[in-house]
């Protein structure tokens, strides 16, 4: 066994903590190494050059890298002794950055612990056998969850491709909430007349499959092969037929809450969201209908002229394989109303959200685009936003900036002096952040040509009074308190995820933070990836985000998805789980245990009924190695043996 | 919609211990309520006393320890003054109860500051030359009426007697602040009152300055200072349409009624809300008389809002419990002592 | 007082991740303690702890995904239930069970690693070193023997392994 051990210095990453010298010293006198050196920086091409060039004069069958962590590039390195003639798996990194030069100040602590992983990192190589991969087929089919903008750049982009794609949208329309937008930063370009035509082209695409008021039930498999249940739901319309003429919700006697219109303005139990939903579908709330709540009423039914209305209706839930799943989930609003009594915790009609001013400045609003306030109709002409509401306020526990707030404030402001000529807006804020291309000048606009003025505080009360409501703040750079008399008070409420985000990333086994914002599998190298191989990100469901950074995001996640998918087969990896069939006793413990049902019986020649693992299927947990009673069930590259090893060097 | 029900109604729930001689309160008056405060003394006494809640004052009570003048003694006489009352007020009761909101504070800030410091404890020992009790419950009056009286029963004794009164719910900062410590309501939105003023028939709406500064003790500094504070808490009581502001804190009283025709000569105003203390209003609601609570002694009169109270309605005040479910099945009646004064 | 023998088992997507956040981060931990990553907790084998403690360790911290975040769904379930019960026993065979700790931390928690680190040195330490008298009593090292010590056919033993 010829061992080659190379110690990285990582410019002085390592080298100003670790003696790496010492270190590439002591692993000389380890058993079976012949060669031990140190590379300034072990990933860049001299370095894996130097490790080649080693491999190949000295003949090394094995290799320990002492670096940075093997989640940053245990990948590099495989490829790196790969391409030097050995087998991939061959190679062992240890963590002397992220878990020592890094974590420690004392140079001889640091060097101990660098030789004692490195002399660990030896014991558990001089176990490893080469390892080989195998392929599967890829389904060339794609799941996008989620129709906001994000989803539908995603899902035309896929498509585009040649692959087919099917887009599920638990609301009644695609578009997101950028279809409840008026206008849109910083350009002031009308947000429908952007989004619409791609709502229809998504529609319209011979690739792509809308499902609305569907939402994912169930998910099997992994990268590659994903067996996904939808769950399509009762909506009593029959969507082939329905026309969208919006007969029935002319003469819907059941009043309902507009949800598109963000509550501003009343619906009907039966409805089209706004009239360039697509698909331009009629949708039925039960829980508003009075034919299913008194049995009493049947209108719709009667009055449409396609005879789409079906009170029979039922869930429907359908299976489909998809190689790979694009989740674009987005956000809603924080509910503002229980952490901020100080603002009237939602008892002052005048004190709306920032969604819902949207709405009242649009021309397709509940007002047609006349501002009035909710309390009387009037139009208001002081008009007082503040910053941060769930944003940035340790107080309430929610530390994170919503990122677009500062920016659609600004919006917001301009687009009142242009509804309100003789109105004044003022601006409560932390900061200003606005740090996309062309954001500065935009919110200088607001203060310079649109007469916005812009308070740095935060506001402490709102009361009502006088018909009017006081906005009670500090101005931080006169120094002193401030009131303002304001008819209307537009709160920017921070970003949560999307309702059930959790709960859905659980389905797919995919990580998220505690607001329930998705997590990338690396914040700057893996921006669009999941911890979960096939599963990708696009959009506010990640991180509060702007429309343009969402839909860069979708374009790389789509670009991602074909990539993965062109290759028509992907390699699974060969850490998995073997049974010795010698020695099992057929017990089954090992099957059942396992998370994906890798583990089957298998019958041998002489009858005796043993576990066989199924490559495809093993994910390489570990579990079954545990449970096996006579340990004859074996992960590869994390054998008990090689553990063991690892365990004793470390107590020599 | 707020929802200042569901978490008040949990509140009252919650530690409903059931054993007998719980709604015995060992009850430590302080100097306002023996001096500039007494009518609030009286009303609690009175109100109390109505309910079936026994108040055994502490014998040999000393200062609370919240005047500023014992911190510039001695650092530590904030805490060891508490101390022996928490130490005294233990015999025989779980539980204490302090009205002022002032003394209130500073039990609960000794109590926890005992808690952390075995140091302090010594100290505390050696003064008092026994090992230091120090953990009574502590409770304020609104706290103590709502543990011991559900909004249901008291609904149902005094038949909506305040009905037409809106009365705005004023906490100031002591009973809440600091939130850790105290553990007491939702220190940016307590609502522990509302349930039982709302018991009595009257409204009470949001009062969004609920909790905002009187001015404190910067009466005697810098008075313009609570003149100030205490203006705008009144005007924006008026300015809703409230009735009266209901407190349970002598020194927001002090500031809120003692001063307000200091307000009114200093802005011009011509301000003139009534200002009574919890167990006032909660007295009035069982139809004791309002000089024996001491309503008349206010500077502000009551006499609109006494006349607007519902004439006749409900019965005499008898002393019975309505304490949340302990007395709820039996007949809710600890014995009858004629209704005080009335 | 010779150096605390200190390991780690940290699954790969979880504990390691948050382990590699804090080097990230540069939060400063103690230097005892040495990490060995596993894929996830579910591969943690009781007896491999045993033998750790019987091999002279002082401290054994295992570290996985939160409950519901376990990349491999249940591993940390399965890895639950079997160190508590390890955890339990760790009387009987003479360990004292403070010594053993068993904890989640996720790939963002670069600070909570930092302080599981720290408080569980600083626990060891204050326990001191195994005195003698606990290592190797035979019940250990019988049954470590016959649980994890079982030759690995996968790899054979090692000088069976090709050169
Ligand atoms: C008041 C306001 C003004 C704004 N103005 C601007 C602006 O001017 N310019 C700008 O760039 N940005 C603006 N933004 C930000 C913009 O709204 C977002 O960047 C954008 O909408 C994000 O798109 P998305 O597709 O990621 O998410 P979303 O628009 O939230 O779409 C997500 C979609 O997924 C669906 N969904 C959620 N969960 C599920 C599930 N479990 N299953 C199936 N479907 C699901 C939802 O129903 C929704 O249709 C503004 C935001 C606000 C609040
Ligand atoms: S049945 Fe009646 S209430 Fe229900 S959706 Fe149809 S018209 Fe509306
Ligand atoms: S390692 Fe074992 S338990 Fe885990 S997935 Fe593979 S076969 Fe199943
Ligand atoms: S992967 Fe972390 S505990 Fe299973």
């Amino acid at each position: 066994m010829r061992i080659g051990v190379f110690v990285c210095q990582c410019g002085t990453n390592i080298a100003g903590t670790v003696a790496t010298d010492k270190v590439a010293e002591a692993a000389l006198s380890m058993r079976d190494v012949l060669h031990a050196e140190t590379l300034q920086y072990t990933c860049s091409d001299p370095g894996q050059r130097a490790i080649i060039d080693a491999v190949q004069k000295k003949g090394l069958t094995r290799v320990v890298i002492a670096a940075c962590s093997p989640r940053m590039h245990e990948t590099t390195f495989r490829r790196t002794i790969g391409q030097a003639g050995m087998n991939a798996y061959m190679m062992e990194m240890v963590n002397i950055r992220e878990h020592c030069s890094w974590i420690h100040s004392d140079i001889d602590i640091a060097t101990d612990k660098a030789i004692d992983l490195v002399q660990k990192g030896v014991a558990r190589v001089r176990r490893q056998v080469p390892l080989y991969s195998t392929t599967v087929p890829v389904t060339r089919r794609v799941l996008v969850i989620g129709g906001g903008v994000a989803g539908i750049q995603a899902a035309l982009d896929i498509a585009d491709s040649g692959l087919p794609v099917t887009l599920v949208e638990r609301g009644p329309t695609i578009g997101g909430n950028m279809a409840r937008l008026d206008k849109t930063f910083p350009t002031l370009d009308c947000s429908s007349c952007i989004l619409t035509p791609r709502m229809v082209e998504a529609k319209q695409h011979e690739n792509i499959r809308l499902m609305v008021n569907a939402e994912i039930e169930q998910v099997r498999g992994y990268i590659g092969n994903f067996e996904v249940d939808v769950r399509k739901k009762a909506t009593c319309v029959i969507e082939d037929k329905c026309t969208g003429c919006m007969i029935c919700q002319e003469k819907c006697p059941g009043k309902a809450p507009d949800e598109f219109n963000a509550g501003v303005g009343q619906s009907k139990a039966i409805s089209i969201p706004f009239p360039q939903a697509v698909p331009m579908v009629a949708a039925l709330r039960k829980e508003y209908c009075r034919q299913f709540i008194n049995g009493k009423c049947g209108v719709c039914k009667k009055v449409c002229p396609a005879d789409a209305v079906d009170y029979e209706q039922v869930d429907e839930i359908t299976t489909e394989m998809f190689g790979a799943v694009v989740v674009a989930t987005g956000y809603e609003l924080y509910d503002w109303r229980e952490a901020y009594p100080d603002y009237g915790g939602g008892q002052y009609p005048d004190v709306v959200t920032s969604l819902q001013y949207e709405r009242m400045l649009s021309a397709s609003g509940p007002t047609a685009g006349h501002v009035q306030r909710p309390s009387d109709g009037a139009e208001p002409k002081q008009v007082v936003f503040v910053s941060c509401v769930g944003s940035r306020d340790e107080s309430v526990g929610r530390p994170l900036c919503c990122s677009v707030g500062c920016m659609y404030i600004a919006k917001q402001a301009i687009l009142t002096k242009e509804h309100i000529p003789d109105s004044q807006s003022y601006v409560f804020y932390i900061d200003i952040r606005a740090t996309g291309k062309g954001y500065e000048e935009f919110t200088r606009r607001a203060q310079k040509e649109f007469g916005a003025i812009y308070l740095r505080g935060r506001v402490g009360k709102i009361y009502p009074s006088n018909g009017q409501l006081v906005v009670m703040g500090t101005d931080t750079l006169s120094g002193g308190p401030v009131e303002i008399e304001a008819d209307l008070v537009v709160l920017a409420t921070g970003f949560s995820a999307a309702r059930g985000a959790g709960e859905l990333a659980r389905k797919l086994n995919i990580s998220y933070d505690q607001y329930e914002f998705l997590s990338e599998s690396h914040p700057k190298l893996r921006p669009v990836e999941t911890t979960t191989g096939g599963i990708f990100l696009a959009g506010a469901c990640q991180a509060p985000k702007d429309i343009p950074d969402s839909v860069a995001q979708a374009s790389a996640a789509a670009a991602k998805v074909i990539g993965l998918l062109s290759r028509g087969e992907i390699e699974t990896s060969p850490m998995v789980a073997a049974v010795d069939q010698l020695r099992c006793i057929g017990c089954f413990k090992c099957r059942d245990v396992c998370p994906y049902n890798a583990i089957e019986a298998l019958e041998l020649r002489d009858g005796r009924q043993v576990a066989k693992v199924i490559d495809t299927l093993c994910q390489g947990c570990g579990v079954c190695n545990v449970a096996c009673p006579p340990s004859v069930v074996s992960l590869k590259g994390y054998t008990d043996n090689q553990l063991i090893a690892e365990t004793m060097e470390l107590l020599r | 919609m707020n929802d200042d029900s569901r978490k008040v109604s949990a509140a009252i729930n919650a530690p409903a211990a059931a054993e007998p001689g719980r709604n015995a309160y060992s009850y430590f008056p302080g100097c306002s309520l023996t001096g500039s405060a007494g009518e609030y003394d009286a009303s609690f006494r009175l109100t109390s006393e109505a309910l079936g809640i026994r108040l055994d004052e502490i014998s040999d009570w000393n200062c609370c320890g919240a005047s500023p003048a014992p911190h510039h003694w001695s650092g530590n006489l904030g805490v060891l003054l508490p101390a022996r009352n928490l130490h005294i007020a233990g015999d025989g009761h779980e539980a204490m109860v302090a009205p002022c909101a002032g003394c209130y504070n500073r039990l609960k800030n000794a109590q926890h500051e005992l808690t952390g410091s075995e140091e302090l404890r010594e100290q505390a020992a050696r003064v008092l030359e026994e090992p230091v009790r120090y953990e009574i419950e502590i409770l304020n009056l609104v706290e103590l009426f709502a543990r011991e009286v559900s909004p249901e029963a008291l609904a149902e004794r005094v038949q909506g007697r305040l009905a037409g009164l809106n009365l705005a719910t004023y906490y100031g900062c002591l009973l809440t602040r600091p939130a850790k410590i105290m553990n007491f309501d939702n220190h940016r939105n307590p609502v522990s009152m509302k349930p039982l003023l709302r018991a009595t028939g009257a409204q009470s709406d949001h009062f969004p300055f609920k909790s905002e500064c009187c001015g404190s003790y910067m009466g005697l500094a810098k008075k313009e200072i609570v003149l100030r504070a205490s203006r705008r808490v009144i005007e924006v009581a008026a300015g809703l349409g409230f009735d009266a502001i209901v407190t349970a804190c002598p020194l927001c009283h002090q500031n809120l009624d003692l001063r307000q025709g200091q307000i009114n000569k200093a802005f011009g105003t011509s301000l003139d809300m009534p200002v009574l203390y919890y167990s006032q209003v909660l007295g009035l609601a069982l139809g004791l008389g309002s000089d024996d609570l001491g309503i008349d002694a206010h500077a502000i009169s009551a006499r609109k809002l006494l006349a607007k109270i519902g004439k006749g309605a409900g019965g005499p005040a008898a002393a019975t419990s309505l304490k949340p479910e302990a007395n709820q099945s039996t007949p809710a009646s600890i014995g009858t002592i004629p209704a005080a004064g009335s | 007082m010779a150096e605390l023998k200190l390991i780690g088992f940290l699954c790969n997507w979880c504990s390691y991740a948050g382990a590699d956040m804090a080097g990230t981060a540069r939060m400063k931990q103690p230097g005892e303690l040495r990490i060995i990553r596993l894929p996830c907790t579910g591969r943690v084998n009781p007896l491999l702890i045993l033998k750790a403690f019987q091999q002279g360790a002082d401290g054994v911290l295992v570290s996985g995904c939160h409950p519901g975040d376990c990349h491999y769904n249940e591993g940390n379930y399965y890895a639950r239930r079997r160190l508590e019960l390890l955890s339990r026993m760790l009387p009987a065979f003479g360990i004292e069970p403070e010594r053993f700790h068993f904890t989640w931390v996720s790939a963002s928690e670069g600070a909570r690693w930092a302080d599981v680190v720290t408080q569980f040195t600083r626990k060891i330490e204050a326990m001191g070193k195994m005195s003698g008298a606990e290592q190797g009593t035979p019940p250990a090292k019988a049954s470590c023997e016959a649980g994890v010590g079982a030759p690995d056919e996968q790899t054979g033993s090692e000088d069976a392994v090709p050169a």
